[in-house]
């Protein structure tokens, strides 16, 4: 089975590189970004198979990138995991409307994290399969 | 008694008249001459004409002051004197007087009840007149928004305020309907809303409701806190509508900036804790496969720990300074001291990143009158960001000079780092801002330059400045008025 590909968007390199240690020891190709532009550069050229972003960063933020994101042809259907330090920050709505997977509120389980990718891309396959 | 009399003596003169006359003319024909005949027309007949006339003219006498006592009483009447028309010697006329007094006399009684009713009503309308200007003087003079609706939602008042507000003429807009006055097609939401808001409170009998409404013209939104109260009648029937409309734009903005003060703090408080607990998480779970991985784990919650701990410190400090709390020992101090201190501080960690820093000689007469502790925070503050985003083999040159004309001293910190870019440059001494491009090259809490900027405006009335070129570097400073300028002041 191919490595899977995770993208990590967040301007808190601690974040990066700790998420990057557990994804790495699960099997998992990580690439990272610390900021929104930067992030859906490397999304549309490196095309994850989800991402993980934080909420709040210089430029664009979270939701604009996940925003972005939806509106590009091939980064639309990439699942998207939102970390955020404030409670709140986003709407029912909007996390519907853009199609976030999941909202992480920080500090966060990194355990936790990685299942919620798993279950994501799980379901993510069973319904390709369909 | 009078007319008594004077009917006496009419009555004994035509009777002595008559008799003496009888007696003349029976002595006459009793048989005696010529002579005695014409001695009866000689002195007869005058003599019963002069006794009828003296009894006609007593007669027209007594009817001609029967006359007079009329006129007069009527006189008096037509002068309506009727409550004290005169005694008349008449005995009718004075029965006529006394019964017109004493017909008068009761209704005049009546009459002064009237009047003084009248007065007392008068007194009583100038007493009201008198309250309700000074209700609505209190009315006018009230800062808050009142507007006064009937039961025909039409206005029975309204101050200038509310004049003001809506953009009507509060003096000649009584009896106007609420809605044409308030609201229109071309008005905005928040007017259409108020009017429908003190229509509905009337028709709903609501006695007292309240609720924020945001008005919005050309240049700004403002929010009001509406308190609408029913005014009830008789039998409980509403018959007016008092609002009262208070400006809350400013308490809003506070409240807002308190809220978004508590989240910024929130995310910065968990930035910090979300390294340490993932890194422990990850040390715990045994996810750190060597002794190099481990140390490395245990250096970041070690460092995120201690930023956690300065941001707690930052944040103590400027809520302490902002709210007047912190004890400020304010004496003079030399600048040149107070920099030498600090630079002596920072030398072990300039000399780790090769950084050169130039000082400058010292100089005379530099003393200023401040809290020595304070000023030497904010020099460390300038003195490590300095360091902080001067990349490796840079220069910090620290300038200090004194304008004795300005009575000023003025500390310059410039590097040779970074940079910030121009659009960023007006946020660097706002609270928790950090520059994007510098979040890379060092950790930082953004608090720091706000309290820079609070030691040195708002508690020693400085002025904190700042210049940059981005990729050249940046220079920060201060102004602090020089001692002897202090004490000229006090």
């Amino acid at each position: 089975m191919a490595e899977r590909k995770v993208l990590v968007a967040d301007d808190e390199i601690h974040i990066i590189h700790v998420v990057t240690i557990k994804l790495r020891n699960n099997g998992y190709e990580v690439i990272s970004a610390e900021n929104g532009a930067e992030a859906f550069a490397l999304a549309c050229e490196e095309k994850p198979d989800i991402i993980v972003t934080d909420y709040q960063m210089p430029g664009m933020t979270g939701l604009e990138l996940v925003r972005k994101l939806r509106q590009n042809e091939t980064t639309k259907d990439i699942p998207v995991i939102m970390l955020t330090a404030r409670g709140f920050a986003v709407e029912d709505k909007e996390k519907e409307e853009l199609e976030i997977s999941e909202l992480l509120s920080k500090p966060f389980s990194p355990k936790e994290l990685l299942r919620s990718i798993e279950d994501i891309l799980y379901q993510k396959a069973v319904m390709r399969n369909k | 008694m009078k007319s008594v009399r004077n009917l006496y003596v009419i009555v004994t003169s035509v009777v002595a008249g008559s008799l003496f006359a009888e007696g003349l003319a029976r002595w006459y024909y009793s048989g005696t001459g010529e002579g005695l005949r014409f001695a009866g027309y000689v002195f007869v007949w005058p003599v019963c004409y002069f006794v009828a006339a003296v009894g006609v003219i007593l007669l027209g006498w007594y009817w001609l002051r029967l006359v007079r006592g009329v006129t007069s009483v009527a006189q008096q009447l037509r002068e309506k004197q009727s409550s004290c028309i005169k005694p008349s010697s008449n005995k009718i006329v004075n029965e006529l007087s006394e019964a017109i007094n004493k017909h008068f006399g009761g209704n005049g009684s009546y009459i002064e009840e009237l009047e003084k009713q009248i007065k007392d009503s008068q007194l009583k309308i100038q007493l009201l007149r008198r309250q309700k200007r000074n209700t609505d003087a209190i009315i006018y003079s009230i800062r808050d928004a009142v507007i006064v609706i009937d039961e025909f939602d039409k206005l029975l008042m309204a101050n200038e305020a509310a004049g003001k507000l809506f953009n009507f003429d509060y003096k000649s807009s009584q009896h106007k309907p609420i809605n044409e006055l308030v609201s229109s097609e071309e008005t905005k939401a928040g007017e259409n809303e108020f009017v429908n808001f003190l229509c509905q409170s009337r028709q709903n009998k609501v006695r007292h409701t309240r609720r924020e409404i945001d008005f919005s013209n050309e240049n700004r939104s403002k929010t009001f806190d509406c308190i609408v109260s029913c005014v009830y009648g008789e039998e409980e029937r509403v018959c007016g509508v008092v609002a009262v409309l208070h400006d809350i734009t400013r308490e809003k903005e506070i409240s807002q900036m308190k809220n978004d003060f508590v989240n910024h703090v929130s995310h910065e408080l968990k930035t910090p804790l979300a390294s340490i607990s993932a890194y422990s998480e990850m040390l715990v779970d045994g996810e750190a496969d060597d002794e190099q991985t481990r140390k490395e784990f245990y250096s970041v919650i070690q460092s995120q720990a201690k930023r956690l701990n300065r941001l707690i410190e930052d944040i103590l400090n400027t809520s302490r300074i902002e709210s007047g709390l912190i004890k400020v020992e304010k004496r003079p101090v030399s600048l040149t001291i107070l920099m030498e201190e600090q630079l002596q501080m920072i030398r072990s960690y300039a000399e780790e990143k090769n950084i050169k820093l130039i000082g400058q000689k010292p100089i005379v007469f530099d003393q200023v009158y401040a809290d020595k502790d304070m000023i030497s925070e904010v020099i460390i503050n300038l003195l490590s960001n300095a360091v902080k985003y001067t990349p490796c083999g840079g220069s910090i040159k620290i300038e200090m000079e004194v304008d004795e004309i300005a009575g000023l001293a003025r500390v310059s910190v410039t590097d040779t780092g970074v940079g910030i870019p121009k659009d960023e440059i007006e946020h660097v001494f706002d609270k928790f801002y950090r520059v994007g491009a510098n979040k890379k090259q060092a950790e930082g809490t953004g608090l720091g330059l706000n309290l820079v900027k609070q030691i040195v405006e708002k508690v020693h009335n400085g002025r904190v400045f700042v210049t940059s070129e981005p990729g050249a570097g940046s220079t920060f400073g201060f102004e602090l008025p020089l001692a002897t300028a202090e004490a000229v002041k006090t």
